[in-house]
């Protein structure tokens, strides 16, 4: 898949930095399992905090610290020199493919996901819970071919990325693996592409009136 | 415990190797006493009351010791890695939940094998990213800190320098196109 739409930088530095919300972090997430470009990126951004926490002038801990970090190593059983390999992994039941026979993105495997409801204009939404944070405002959205979206502006930023299908505004076209992030200042209208329903997961970022094309749809869900 | 002089990160990196293969607690002492006052102030820095951020850096330190074995040379500098589990731990923290570090693991699957020019390529980028920070202005720098460590950074940062939103906007950009820019003359 050729990605043309890419996160930026101040989004994957906010990411790095640990400082993006939930619900648009998981966004990237699907994005970065996607994108070697962008994982590269952050990587540097990584390397940001690494370099600011060294420079950081030192706080000094208390004077018993290191000798309670000794005694907490002595307390607890040593399965360190275990390969990391050796761990198991919990997987939980969530449907391993959405609608369509789409795979669901890796990223989203510890998610649950809702069931998919009816919001009107050719759009069925279906909620995603993070078990990181529940109150997380999350969505995954299928649109029908065809559908032409009333022209929109947005409070926060929307985060959406494309998981399968297409859709085209005023700043290019989105196809699967695409990370669209539409600032405030920004107004598109959305046309989904005519080949085929478009399956996207949407996140809105400090946004507490969701006057969004997608906050609007998910707007019933959420209940805010 | 003992602080021979600041270790570099390939000593950083091998004393972590240390810690992982032989369980050496001179290593891990010499890993804490270099990190662990660097973390304490970091924490602080990123908005955490200074009790906490002790504790949050203890417990990246512990977490040092038990995954000393994960940390991979091949994708990220010493100092890279123990900045990513302070991030994951004071995530966890601020959501009073234990997941972040799960998602941190899932991510690496898709990566190949690593390899001597990974390693190599992983040392560079750690070089250019410190270069690429020094080169910045006193100005750049600055925005860049500051959105590294607010959470709300945009509107954070210009109250706290008294300026309109736009223009704070508009200097991170600024800040970030330049250490693109730079980042990549290098590479």
């Amino acid at each position: 898949m050729t990605i043309r739409h890419h996160a930026t930088d101040e989004t994957l530095m906010r990411y790095a930095a640990g400082q993006l919300p939930a619900g648009p972090a998981r966004v990237l997430a699907v994005h970065l399992g996607t994108c070697p470009c962008c994982r590269s990126r952050l990587a540097e951004f990584e390397a940001v905090g690494g370099a600011l926490l060294e420079a950081m002038p030192l706080a000094p801990m208390a004077p018993d610290a290191f000798a309670a970090a000794l005694r907490a190593i002595d307390a607890q059983p040593d399965d360190a020199a275990a390969p990391p390999l050796a761990r198991a992994r919990t997987k939980p039941a969530t449907p391993a493919s959405l609608p369509g026979g789409v795979p669901l993105p890796a990223a989203l495997r510890d998610c649950e996901i809702g069931p998919w409801r009816w919001v009107g204009l050719g759009v069925r939404a279906s909620t995603v819970r993070l078990p990181e944070d529940r109150q997380a405002r999350l969505t995954l959205l299928r649109v029908g071919p065809g559908r032409k979206l009333p022209e929109h502006g947005h409070v926060g930023t929307e985060f959406t990325q494309v998981i399968s299908g297409s859709f085209s505004d005023g700043y290019g076209r989105y196809g699967p693996g695409d990370l669209s992030e539409m600032d405030q200042e920004i107004e598109h209208q959305p046309i989904v592409d005519p080949e085929g329903e478009c399956i996207c997961l949407a996140a809105l970022e400090g946004s507490m009136r969701l006057n969004g094309f997608f906050g609007r749809l998910v707007q019933p869900f959420v209940r805010i | 415990m003992k602080d021979d002089g600041v270790p570099d990160g390939a000593e950083l990196a091998r004393l972590i190797g240390l810690v992982a293969t032989e369980r050496d607690r001179q290593a891990y002492a010499r890993l804490y006493s270099y990190f662990a006052p660097r973390l304490n102030a970091f924490l602080r820095k990123s908005g955490l009351p200074p009790n906490t951020a002790e504790e949050i850096a203890q417990e990246v330190m512990l977490s040092v010791w038990r995954k000393a074995s994960y940390f991979d040379p091949t994708r990220a500098g010493a100092a890279t890695w123990i900045f990513t589990i302070a991030r994951n731990l004071r995530i966890d923290h601020l959501r009073r939940i234990r997941t972040a570090a799960a998602s941190e693991d899932e991510q690496g699957e898709v990566e190949t094998a690593p390899s001597g020019e990974t390693l190599l390529l992983t040392a560079e980028r750690e070089a250019r990213v410190r270069e690429a920070l020094k080169t910045l202005s006193a100005e750049q720098a600055t925005v860049l800190r500051l959105s590294f460590f607010s959470e709300k950074a945009h509107s954070e940062i210009a109250r706290e320098l008294g300026l309109p939103l736009g223009t704070v906007k508009s200097r991170v950009r600024l800040a970030l196109g330049r250490l693109r820019v730079l980042l990549e003359g290098h590479s």
